[in-house]
Formats: structure tokens, C-alpha cells, sequence
């Protein structure tokens, strides 16, 4: 087994926990903050992060379904982010052999391209469409989603990280 | 260690199942099919239909935390401002009351009228409350989304109005919520009547300025309009109701290199906080049908003649 030197050997991930993440990112999206342009894409994020840790289990398909759902809830355009979520899994898939071998800031920098062009993919459909621009703000969210790549590989991994053989000493 | 312990597992060898390529050209034309289905042919409805009422109860209790907070603060607010706001709404009742008082009677002295001089019933639109849920969080379209829908009988093309004029209109009405599309959205028109002229137009949805407002498009340049008329809707639609107020004329720029003025009203209903409102049924199904265009034949007859 070939990894980064320093990493650390990780449990399997329990799909209930992957699927209940997506779920979880999905209702996060789903509150009902108004309508800001630069709220950071949760389930995105969920997503990608899926797709470069687990691709077996989280694939295109998925992301095409939750893509779905956010635009019927959105009420916007049928398909605008299952098109960018479906281009987000895939590019996450194409580079998730390299990616890992990086430290998590670096890999900040790496996924920021992805989100750009998800956010990029959605604003040009929308614009072609006839809708309204939505402001400047709208370019801050990739940042964003980059600067809580680091915050949700901690969070997403923490179950994965727990100890193999929990005694009194290390409970969890 | 046990077996099992780690997450590295050895990829497939031969159940590889679709390159990751193959299937992001599967979901991405599939994407764009149901956009041009979306946008252009309209067909894809029952769609969204049914993802809605999978959503239903995601989106139930998405809503859950933001009521919670938006009562926990109506809760905290001092009782000063309540009173404030009782006195204000009691004033508000006393001031209507006198004309409301009046309506019952000047709405027998009206049929009456009406009866005499043979014309046609004023058609009259029932309406049911609902209560605007949340703003579509869509930024590229101005639409909230209420709580009413199929099976309250809430039809699509309702005008929605709030206490002070019209909100906007129906336009996606799913089992359990229907979506409102708001008079600021840029693909929203509405025909009204400058109440002090009586010069019909219709007025165009206008999101650029910060809030929304609505532009007056196509109105001459010397047309006599001022800042301060209002608009209500001219009913010459089949949508609204005649008489709603829609918009207040904030700006009139004539300017000298176009024929055409440059208006912006801003509309009269809460179009950002609106959460009471009142979704009347279209009244196209109680007019007349519009008579029947001149023999189709005999017209292109004469049209080859000429």
C-alpha cells in the first residue's frame, strides 16, 4: 500500500454515514436563508469530497440526482445543477488519485478549480437563459467552498479516524 | 488487527462497470435535454412534480430552524413595539372603515347602475389566504414559493395579492406549495391603468435596482404621467382583477435622443417581506370568450386580391 508519507490509516467509511452526510448537506443547502448569491454550496462541497475520498460509492450518478433536487427546490432552471454537480463529480473523480497525496491546504488550492467551474457552468446557463446577474458576489462562493475544503475533510474524516480497538484508555 | 480494519480495498478487477466519462456524457445530456425541455416545451413539470413531493419533507423540516428563530425573535419583541404596532393596525381599521362601510352600499348602487345602462356584471375573483414559506433561493429569478397548492385547488396564472396590491402571479403549482413569481422578476408583465389618466399600459418586471422596482416601457415621451400616480390593474387581461393597485411612479426621465420616456414605479406590495397573502383564482373562466376572428378564408381572399 503506497501513501502519503505521515497519513494516516483510516477505518472504512460507513455508507449509512456518506449517504446521511449528502442528506445532511442537502437540508443544509435547503434552509431557507433568503436569497444570497454567495452562500457557500454545501452539498458541493459534500460531493466532491465524496467523489475524491469514496468514488466507488459516490459517483456521477448521484451527484446528477442531487443536482436535481437542489434545482426543483431552487425553483431554478431544470438540470442547471445537476449539469454542474455532474461535471464537479467528474473532474473530482479524474484527479482523486492525486489529489490525496497532497496536504489538505494544497488540496484547497486544487479543488478551487473545480468550484469555479461548477459556478461558472451554472452562471453561463443562466445568463443564456435569460436570468437575472445576480452580482459580483456570486464569484466569492468558489472561494469560499476552496477556504471549507480543509474544515470538511476534518469533519468527514472524523469517523474514520476513530481507533481500531477502543479500550478504556481510548474510548472512541 | 482484524481484517477489515482499513479503508484501502482493492479496486474492482473486472466489474468496472461505465467509464467515469461515459457516464458524465450520459448525466450531462440528459441535463441539458431537460433544460431545453424546461425552457422551451414546458414538458418537463410532472419532473418536478414529483422530485418536489419526494422534497416535501426535507424541505419541511429545512423550514423548521428558520420559523423557530423568526418566532423565538416575534416572541423576545418587546411589548412596546406590539403595542405600537396594535395602535398603528387599529388606526389603520378606523381609517378604512368609513369607506368600507360604504362599499356594500356603493356595490348595490353600482349593479343597480350597471342593470340600467345594460352592461355586463363586474366579475368578482374568490381568493383563498396562504402564507409565503421562503424566497426561492434561486438568484437569478425574483419568486417565493407559498403554501398552498394542488390540492388547495390553487390554479397556475393566479394573481396573488398581499394587504397593499399585487404581488405577482402563480406560475408552477405543485401537489402541496405553488411558486409565485413576483412582479420585479424580469420575465413578469403586467397590463395596468394609470388610476389619474386612465392610460392603459402595461408594466415590466425591473431587478437591476437594489429591491426590485417596474418599468413603464413604451410610453411616449410628451404622455402625460407624473411621479406619484399610482397604477392599478386595467383588468383588460383576464388575469387580475380591475381596480388592484399594482405600483407607485417614483421616476420620469424624458429624455431627448429616444421617443420613449424612461419610467420606474416601484411596486406597492411587499414584494421582499410579504408573508400574508390572499391567491385569487384567474378570472379568464368567468368573461366572455374573445368573438370569433372575421372568415379566415375571406379575408385571405382579399389579401390575394390586393
Amino acid at each position: 500500500m503506497i501513501m502519503r508519507p505521515g497519513q494516516q490509516l483510516l477505518l472504512p467509511a460507513n455508507p449509512v454515514f456518506i449517504w446521511g452526510s449528502l442528506l445532511l448537506a442537502l437540508l443544509v443547502n435547503m434552509l431557507p436563508l433568503g436569497r444570497t448569491a454567495w452562500l457557500p454550496d454545501f452539498l458541493a462541497l459534500a460531493l466532491v469530497f465524496w467523489s475524491v475520498h469514496q468514488p466507488l460509492r459516490v459517483g456521477i450518478g448521484a451527484a446528477f440526482i442531487f443536482g436535481l433536487a437542489m434545482d426543483v427546490h431552487q425553483a431554478a432552471l431544470l438540470g442547471q445543477h445537476a449539469l454542474a454537480y455532474t461535471a464537479l463529480s467528474y473532474f473530482a473523480i479524474t484527479i482523486h488519485r492525486r489529489l490525496l497525496w497532497f496536504s489538505v491546504p494544497s488540496q484547497a488550492v486544487q479543488v478551487l478549480p473545480l468550484f469555479v467551474a461548477a459556478h461558472a457552468i451554472e452562471l453561463a446557463v443562466r445568463m443564456l437563459a435569460g436570468g437575472i446577474f445576480p452580482g459580483w458576489t456570486v464569484f466569492l462562493t468558489p472561494l469560499i467552498e476552496a477556504v471549507l475544503w480543509p474544515v470538511v475533510s476534518v469533519v468527514l474524516l472524523v469517523p474514520q479516524r476513530r481507533a481500531p480497538d477502543p479500550d478504556e484508555n481510548r474510548p472512541l | 488487527m482484524p481484517l477489515g480494519t482499513l479503508d484501502r480495498t482493492p479496486p474492482p478487477f473486472f466489474r468496472q462497470g461505465a467509464s467515469a466519462l461515459s457516464k458524465l456524457m450520459v448525466c450531462g445530456a440528459l441535463a441539458l435535454f431537460l433544460m431545453v425541455a424546461d425552457l422551451r416545451f414546458r414538458v418537463a413539470q410532472p419532473v418536478r412534480a414529483i422530485v418536489a413531493t419526494v422534497l416535501y419533507p426535507a424541505q419541511w423540516l429545512a423550514l423548521r430552524p428558520v420559523l423557530l428563530v423568526r418566532y423565538g425573535a416575534e416572541y423576545f419583541e418587546s411589548l412596546k413595539s406590539a403595542q405600537a404596532g396594535e395602535d398603528a393596525a387599529r388606526r389603520k381599521l378606523t381609517q378604512q372603515s368609513q369607506r368600507a362601510n360604504q362599499v356594500e352600499q356603493l356595490a348595490v348602487e353600482n349593479e343597480r347602475l350597471r342593470k340600467l345602462l345594460e352592461l355586463r356584471q363586474r366579475v368578482t375573483a374568490p381568493g383563498q389566504a396562504a402564507e409565503v414559506l421562503y424566497d426561492t433561493a434561486d438568484p437569478y429569478t425574483r419568486r417565493v414559493v407559498i403554501d398552498k397548492g394542488m390540492a388547495q385547488g390553487i390554479e397556475a396564472g393566479s394573481p396573488v395579492l398581499d394587504e397593499s396590491g399585487v404581488l405577482g402571479q402563480v406560475t408552477r403549482v405543485y401537489p402541496l406549495v405553488s411558486e409565485v413569481t413576483l412582479l420585479t422578476d424580469r420575465e413578469q408583465a403586467i397590463p395596468v391603468l394609470n388610476a389619474r389618466t386612465g392610460a392603459r399600459s402595461v408594466a415590466y418586471g425591473d431587478p437591476s435596482s437594489r429591491g426590485g422596482s417596474l418599468e413603464l416601457r413604451f410610453m411616449a415621451g410628451n404622455s402625460d404621467v407624473k411621479p406619484g400616480d399610482i397604477l392599478t390593474t386595467s383588468g383588460v387581461d383576464g388575469v387580475y382583477p380591475p381596480g388592484l393597485p399594482v405600483a407607485r411612479i417614483e421616476k420620469v426621465e424624458r429624455r431627448a435622443d429616444s421617443g420613449f420616456a424612461r419610467i420606474t414605479c416601484s411596486p406597492q406590495a411587499l414584494v421582499d417581506g410579504a408573508r400574508h397573502v390572499m391567491v385569487l383564482s384567474p378570472i379568464a373562466a368567468r368573461i366572455p370568450p374573445r368573438p370569433a376572428p372575421e372568415d379566415a378564408a375571406a379575408s385571405a381572399k382579399k389579401g390575394a386580391r390586393k
